[in-house]
């Protein structure tokens, strides 16, 4: 997806966090940095120059006062400023820069898949590892064009009252509405969709790839009348807050905070979750040059993956993470052994080739 | 004299260099994307005649907006010919009531009727508490739903238009066919309903060209499953990078609008309704 309608979300889920006051300014911040939304965090288009660090983001919560509360600090560690422009990496942004010879900026915050599209498209910079440590993230976490920040899991989430105290056990109860009546909730947006639904109807784990996108659409067609279809996080918490909706594939992020609500009424399970992730990417001829790789190398430090984790629910990429958390930490976290038994995990190269075609087909099944 | 009007006629100029650059210039530039990507040519307008999930988009805009047109323009008249029969005080009320939604913005009045329509919102709970339904109705994320939210966000408008238009229509007439004999209804169906037609056009016009562009209405109220042509302009655009459908689209509803709109002007009804009114 050429937006990371994922990243926007967990923004979104720090500030209204701070604005509560259930998080203080710096952890407030530090969640940013750990989202790549770090030090200065500023709106509108940034000039970049060789001594600052310029991030895109999907940023939307900006004020001057967060860049010198953080960036001061930042700018005294490593000699350089890091200006945060919360513009939106969207692809075709980023072609038109590129292809304008006129880039703004030095890492972008697009999800694995766009890093692959804009590789293909010769947009980018091969990521830098004899800069960025590999070995902090698992291998499939480093692709050629971009390396993964953090990650995140569609869950299935369930209203405890309305199951009468009944779980469900898997993605196949979704669609057992004899067993769960009532509406359900799934994104209109195609990543981690069809999945789910080829899960349902049997398909093993490893079979997914290449989605049997006719065999998909079959299953979910008489279920379509009971579904509401979500385009944003904070939708599905309205969604099973009003009792709209029974259960839900949602981002465990938003099922977490559901729960935090209401533990004994709403919960979700890790049975077949399905993990993506989030990745940096440098667009070519980045004005910072190889500088930027070091401050995508600092992202993976444990520390600030563990504080993104406790503040936005975000897992984290680096492995030696885990080894930080206390375990109300783990519980929530996609990349707990315990959670990731029956995990699968979303195929970045399989999007990048068919997304377009397959969102659009998507839209025009569940609309008609 | 002329010295002024060249005075009046420059000083049109800033705001109109304003309009070209913030407005005709981003339109021609959707105008050559569409014509340019990826490559030259007419490309993009065949694939759009030949794509059968755009022609679905398009019919449930159609669909949606004609429904919309019809109610609101039935309503708004029924309202607007209530407050002209009104007393000046009650009248200056109604119409502050009318008024009224215009301050509110269209995200809210999503919400808020969503809040009135879902399934345990204000009117399923009252219904069911007065036993008129044991389950609730799906009035919300649906067609219908959508349909509500666009009929309330026109009201306005097409109450204005038609109170403009029936409250110019001279009284003596109707004193005239009542001292004829002319029954109330007679006095409606024969001289308030032809002379207000100029209104009802210019209301039906309004109403429906404004509904074929609506976003976040049908967005929010048809949760997915209502597809009109702005929001799969707005997916083409920010989430599958198909510039070449969203410019080709978007260049072809500006076009139909834009006809429409030439089309009906040549109509009588709605050339009556431009027609400098004499003063009374």
């Amino acid at each position: 997806m050429t937006i990371s309608h994922f990243a926007q979300d967990a923004a979104q889920i720090a500030l209204e966090k701070f604005s509560r006051g259930e998080i203080d300014r710096r952890s407030f911040l530090v969640a940013l940095g750990g989202l790549g939304l770090a030090a200065a965090f500023k709106p509108g288009i940034a000039s970049a120059d060789a001594s600052e660090i310029v991030v895109c983001n999907w940023g939307g919560a900006a004020t001057d006062a967060f860049a010198k509360a953080y960036g001061d600090p930042f700018t005294k560690k490593s000699g350089m400023k890091v200006v945060i422009d919360g513009a939106g990496p969207a692809v075709g942004t980023i072609r038109a820069m590129v292809e304008s010879g006129k880039v703004i900026w030095d890492a972008t915050d697009g999800g694995m898949i766009d890093s692959l599209t804009l590789g293909k498209g010769n947009l980018v910079e091969k990521i830098d590892y004899s800069i960025v440590d590999k070995s902090q993230v698992p291998e499939n976490f480093a692709g050629e064009f971009g390396v993964s920040n953090y990650v995140y899991s569609n869950v299935l989430a369930y209203d405890a009252d309305a199951t009468k105290g009944v779980a469900p056990t898997g993605w196949a109860d979704f669609f057992d509405t004899a067993k769960f009546p009532g509406k359900r909730t799934m994104c209109k947006w195609i990543q981690g969709q069809l999945e789910f639904v080829l899960m349902a109807d049997g398909v093993a784990p490893a079979d997914l790839y290449p989605l049997d996108v006719d065999r998909a659409f079959k299953k979910l067609k008489p279920m379509l009348a009971d579904i509401i279809f979500w385009e944003g996080g904070a939708q599905t918490q309205q969604l099973f807050r009003e009792g709209e909706v029974v259960m839900g594939n949602i981002w465990h992020t938003r099922a977490n905070l559901l729960n935090k609500e209401t533990p004994d009424k709403f919960k979700w399970i890790w049975e077949q979750n399905i993990l993506s992730a989030s990745a940096w990417s440098v667009p070519k001829g980045n004005p910072a040059g190889k500088k930027v790789f070091e401050f995508i190398n600092s992202t993976l430090d444990p520390a600030g993956q563990l504080v993104l984790l406790q503040i936005m629910g975000n897992g984290p990429s680096n492995p030696k993470t885990l080894a930080l958390m206390t375990p109300e930490d783990a519980a929530v976290n996609p990349t707990t052994k315990e959670n990731a038994t029956s995990q699968i995990m979303l195929n970045p190269a399989y999007y990048a080739e068919h997304e377009t075609e397959l969102q659009n087909k998507y839209l025009d099944f569940i609309s008609s | 004299m002329r010295n002024f009007k060249t005075t009046a006629l420059l000083l049109t100029v800033p705001a109109s260099l304003v309009a070209i650059g913030l407005y005709a210039a981003p339109i021609l530039q959707v105008l050559a994307l569409s014509l340019t990507e990826p490559k030259l040519g007419l490309a993009n307008y065949q694939s759009l005649f030949a794509n059968a999930a755009v022609g679905r988009v398009v019919m449930t805009t159609l669909k949606v907006s004609v429904m919309t047109t019809v109610l609101t323009v039935l309503a708004s008249y029924i309202v607007a010919f209530a407050i002209i029969h009104m007393s000046a005080g009650w009248r200056r009320i109604s119409l502050f009531l009318v008024l009224m939604p215009f301050w509110i913005s269209v995200l809210v009045r999503a919400f808020s009727w969503i809040t009135i329509l879902r399934r345990r919102g204000v009117l399923n709970s009252t219904l069911m508490d007065l036993g008129i339904i044991s389950t609730p109705l799906d009035l919300v994320y649906n067609l219908f739903g959508v349909t509500i939210g666009m009929v309330h966000y026109m009201m306005p408008f097409a109450i204005l238009l038609l109170y403009a238009n029936l409250s110019d229509i001279d009284r003596r007439i109707m004193q005239a066919a009542r001292s004829l004999g002319a029954r109330p209804a007679t006095i409606f169906w024969r001289i308030w309903l032809p002379l207000s037609l100029p209104g009802i056009a210019l209301a039906t016009l309004f109403v429906f060209v404004f509904s074929l562009g609506f976003l976040v209405t049908p967005a929010l109220l048809g949760a997915g499953k209502t597809l009109m042509i702005a929001e799969y302009i707005s997916v083409q655009i920010s989430s599958t990078s198909r510039w070449d459908l969203a410019t080709s689209l978007s260049t072809m509803l500006l076009l139909v609008v834009g006809i429409i709109v030439f089309a009906a002007m040549r109509s009588p009804a709605l050339r009556a309704a431009f027609v400098a009114r004499p003063q009374q």
